[in-house]
């Protein structure tokens, strides 16, 4: 059984590919944002790229991984592994017992079928993979946002508030474009608002907080190195899809 | 007098050697016990997310779906079913166990053929309730699984110290006996190979 899942990374490092998949250049950029990332946050996003799970359930697989690999930060659980198989044509995205309120199944779901599989089956991998971490580190910001304002000890209005801009802008747009894809020819419809509003909603958001807000999307240059996962556990949130 | 003394000293280091051993002993079973019933309020509230899932399910999918009464049907039984079979986190016996996994895969069962029937549908497919559902509902099997495969592991390393000498002893003068694992899904043996 322990042969089924591959060592953790050493060094350690959160972008894996064993695929090939992606180029050099792309790996490290990735490697670099979602570094910057989880030295803002502590949120560790993890990617892994292989070629097939063979006989697991690609929900099954992800989460053990997640869990063997100890993603996340212990007693946080703040952690996230993007995994995809290759071979099968399977995406799965899991979130840590901390997170499972951030990104619920629902909205990782959204993730994977709207920005990770049109992208994958385009065979724009790096696309797909730099999409979802976006709205994964907005979902995940809105969490420790929260944190913040509950601490304060006043308004969990705030985030009630968000949660609606975002169903409002967000949910509804999706159905609409939903509807108006069946007339199109390749072409996704709606991505863009997607993005943007969810952009909007995250800055309204973010008006009410003193700082902090800015360094999410940040790209650090220095060449900085992960120091390693933390012992995050996974209790079985996320969604997948296969492409 | 000497040759009494040494023989009672003897005896009486033993005794207290034995008693603190099964003392010890019986401390871990309990602590290892607890283990397990922490790890079985775990697997209880999972399914219990799902069963709380489905009349919701079972309303949506109706409205669009009208003819496929006998799988709503079919759902509908199974969930009454399954909260039918309860278990005492005491009484862990294989065969309670047993009886319970079996309900719940039947309900499991009922709930993909529902999923597959609905494939007919586009308009329930294109439902944003339903599509809801559908992502918490997949969250939920996966989340069973994560808590069924962390029951069976609180449950092997019990059984485990449960079974070794002179563990199973004072098991026997306890009361304590084995308990059942979860079995894995039928079918898992003979598939492909994982590739990295």
């Amino acid at each position: 059984m322990a042969q089924d899942f591959p060592p953790a990374p050493n060094p350690p490092r959160l972008v894996n590919d064993f695929t090939g998949t992606l180029s050099a250049s792309e790996v490290e950029q990735l490697e670099q944002k979602l570094l910057a990332y989880s030295d803002s946050t502590s949120t560790q996003v993890a990617i892994v790229l292989l070629g097939s799970v063979g006989p697991y359930d690609i929900a099954d697989y992800t989460i053990q991984l997640g869990e063997k690999w100890g993603i996340g930060v212990k007693g946080k659980d703040n952690g996230i592994l993007i995994l995809a198989a290759m071979e099968d044509r399977k995406c799965f995205i899991a979130a840590g017992r901390g997170l499972e309120g951030a990104i619920p199944d629902a909205l990782a779901k959204r993730i994977v079928s709207d920005m990770i599989l049109p992208n994958f089956k385009m065979e724009a991998y790096y696309q797909g993979l730099d999409q979802a971490t976006d709205m994964i580190f907005k979902l995940a910001s809105g969490e420790y946002k929260a944190d913040e304002v509950l601490s304060e000890g006043n308004s969990g209005g705030s985030i009630l508030l968000i949660l609606l801009l975002v169903f409002l802008f967000v949910i509804l747009p999706l159905i609409k474009n939903r509807r108006d894809n069946n007339n199109h020819m390749g072409g996704r419809g709606g991505g863009v608002d997607f993005w943007t509003t969810l952009m909007l909603a995250n800055m309204l958001g973010g008006g009410g907080r003193s700082s902090g807000g800015g360094s999410f999307g940040d790209f650090s240059s220095g060449g900085g190195s992960f120091g390693g996962f933390g012992g995050g556990s996974f209790g079985g949130g996320g969604a997948g899809g296969s492409w | 007098m000497k040759k009494i003394l040494i023989p009672v000293g003897i005896l009486l280091v033993l005794g207290i050697f034995i008693y603190s051993k099964a003392v010890g002993t019986y401390n871990q079973f309990v602590q290892l016990e607890e283990e397990i019933n922490g790890q079985w309020a775990e697997v209880e509230t999972q399914y219990q997310r799902r069963t709380d899932l489905i009349p919701n399910l079972v309303s949506t999918v109706k409205g669009y779906a009208e003819f496929e009464q006998e799988t709503l049907t079919g759902v509908v039984e199974a969930r009454s079913k399954a909260t039918s079979v309860q278990i005492d986190p005491t009484n862990l016996t294989p065969e309670k166990l047993a009886e319970f996994q079996q309900a719940q895969d039947q309900l499991s069962g009922a709930l993909s053929r529902l999923l597959v029937t609905v494939e007919k549908y586009p308009d329930l497919k294109a439902n944003q309730n339903f599509l809801e559902l559908q992502a918490q509902l997949e969250g939920t099997e996966n989340r069973i699984a994560v808590a069924r495969r962390n029951f069976n592991e609180s449950i092997k390393s019990y059984n485990s110290t449960l079974k070794v000498f002179p563990n199973n002893l004072f098991a026997g003068w306890y009361g304590f006996v084995a308990k059942g694992y979860f079995e894995a899904a039928a079918g898992a043996e003979n598939a492909p190979k994982v590739e990295f």
